[in-house]
């Protein structure tokens, strides 16, 4: 601290105090902008990865890894839009009240479902081929290695802030929404939204009894 | 074979940012016109939900108890069986892909099969594919009648084979005659019984597919029927 005070600016801006606040500031923006440009690859390969890492963690208790696993992948699917699109020409006919109850059903259709699929699961790995970027829209193609073939998978996103939200999967060239899409579809016209809130709710009481019995 | 014109009006590019490689036609995006629902043509769905039964009937009480038999046989065999057939198929990829003017597809094809059939010992091993990193490329008389504006025409089930189409089902007729045990076996019986094996070992290194579908899926014909339209579709495509 100068005690002239023509010399004393300079060393006010080179204080201990001043350079920290500097550091902090640099090392924060540089955090942000790693953040903003983790791409869609990036993303979704921190999720699959960390879905695997629980998985070959063969001490975790059933009850946590399912826990874990569902918020994962929570983080990284836009149920919501999946949902809308699942309904298509649908969802505008139906009532919000519709809309919620499916959402939400079909929200535990593919927890359930992806839970189900994924407990075959033995020492795969997954290869992270490449990632395509239009706007808000990308497509990143992976592929899961296993011991006779290869399966592509296929992940559609969009982005939501920093965030890259996935709102399609195909596996082997056919789109699961596409998929749902053509039953719910079917279903809706020959039985009403009721018949189709029933059968989900039927199917997913059944995974329900199959898994628990295992 | 896919036009890469974007389709989209005034959809804009991030040149700088991307590793794109230019083909954006992926994301002309069919969710965005929510109208738009393919609806598969399936005007004998009465029937074919019938022979969906009898499969699902056949499947269970002959065709999955044998494959678990097969299992007797200890997996790397089985699977140097499954590329064994592969190999021998490899005339109506050939032909297939040649038909389509896809030449570099036939070319390696022809490459697989000269690799794998000396190197990979009779076909047993696919060190084409393993140490080459040349992959098949599945080309059959169905895609090729596609690829040439043949629509797929209705939905059918076929007995044991299961999803196809009325182009398909004539493809896998065609697909007979450029299949080399056609020529080299006499008796048809016999062709049935390759066959056979063929169609067991296949099913006894899978794992629980159908199985899976019946667990998941609200309607597994629709689910079945769906998956199998949508991955013809690409194939034809590619």
């Amino acid at each position: 601290m100068g005690d002239n005070p023509m010399t004393s600016t300079p060393t006010r801006f080179t204080g201990q105090p001043t350079r920290m606040i500097l550091l902090l500031l640099a090392g924060w923006l540089i955090v942000a902008h790693a953040y903003a440009d983790q791409g869609p690859l990036n993303q979704v390969r921190s999720t699959v990865e960390a879905v695997l890492d629980n998985l070959k963690n063969k001490d975790l208790p059933k009850a946590t890894l399912t826990d874990r696993i569902r918020s994962l992948i929570k983080e990284r699917f836009d149920y919501h839009a999946m949902a809308q699109r699942a309904l298509a020409v649908h969802w505008k006919k139906a009532t919000p009240k519709i809309r919620d109850r499916f959402t939400e059903l079909f929200s535990k259709t593919l927890e359930s479902t992806y839970l189900g699929r994924i407990e075959a699961y033995t020492d795969e790995r997954v290869e992270y081929v490449k990632e395509r970027i239009k706007g808000n829209k990308s497509i990143v193609d992976t592929k899961i290695v296993t011991a006779n073939t290869d399966i592509p998978v296929t992940y559609r996103l969009h982005r939501s802030g920093d965030k890259w939200l996935v709102y399609d999967v195909k596996i082997e060239d056919v789109s699961l929404i596409r998929n749902y899409r053509s039953t719910y579809g079917e279903i809706v016209n020959n039985e009403g939204f009721d018949g189709l809130l029933a059968k989900m709710e039927a199917k997913l009481e059944s995974q329900a009894n199959e898994s628990g019995s295992n | 074979m896919p036009c890469y014109a974007d389709a989209g009006a005034g959809a804009e590019m991030e040149k700088a940012a991307t590793n794109s490689t230019g083909d954006f036609e992926d994301f002309d995006d069919d969710f965005d016109d929510e109208e738009n629902v393919v609806e598969a043509y399936d005007p004998l769905e009465i029937f074919n939900r019938g022979m969906f039964w009898v499969n699902d009937k056949l499947y269970f009480y002959l065709l999955k108890p044998a494959a678990r038999v097969f299992r007797i046989i200890p997996q790397p065999v089985r699977v140097s069986i499954a590329n064994f057939f592969n190999n021998i198929e490899t005339p109506i990829r050939l032909v297939n892909a040649a038909a389509q003017l896809k030449w570099s597809d036939a070319g390696h094809e022809l490459e697989r099969f000269a690799i794998n059939t000396t190197v990979g010992i009779g076909g047993l091993f696919d060190p084409a594919k393993s140490r080459l990193r040349i992959s098949p490329k599945i080309e059959d008389s169905g895609q090729t009648m596609g690829h040439y504006g043949v629509g797929a025409g209705p939905y059918l089930v076929i007995p044991i084979i299961g999803p196809s189409t009325l182009r398909d089902g004539i493809g896998r007729v065609a697909d007979y005659y450029l299949h080399p045990v056609t020529y080299i076996v006499d008796d048809f019986s016999d062709i049935v019984i390759i066959e056979a094996i063929d169609v067991t070992n296949t099913l006894s290194l899978d794992k629980d597919t159908y199985e899976a579908i019946k667990k998941d899926a609200l309607d597994p014909y629709l689910f079945i029927r769906d998956a199998y339209l949508q991955r013809r579709r690409a194939q034809v495509a590619r």
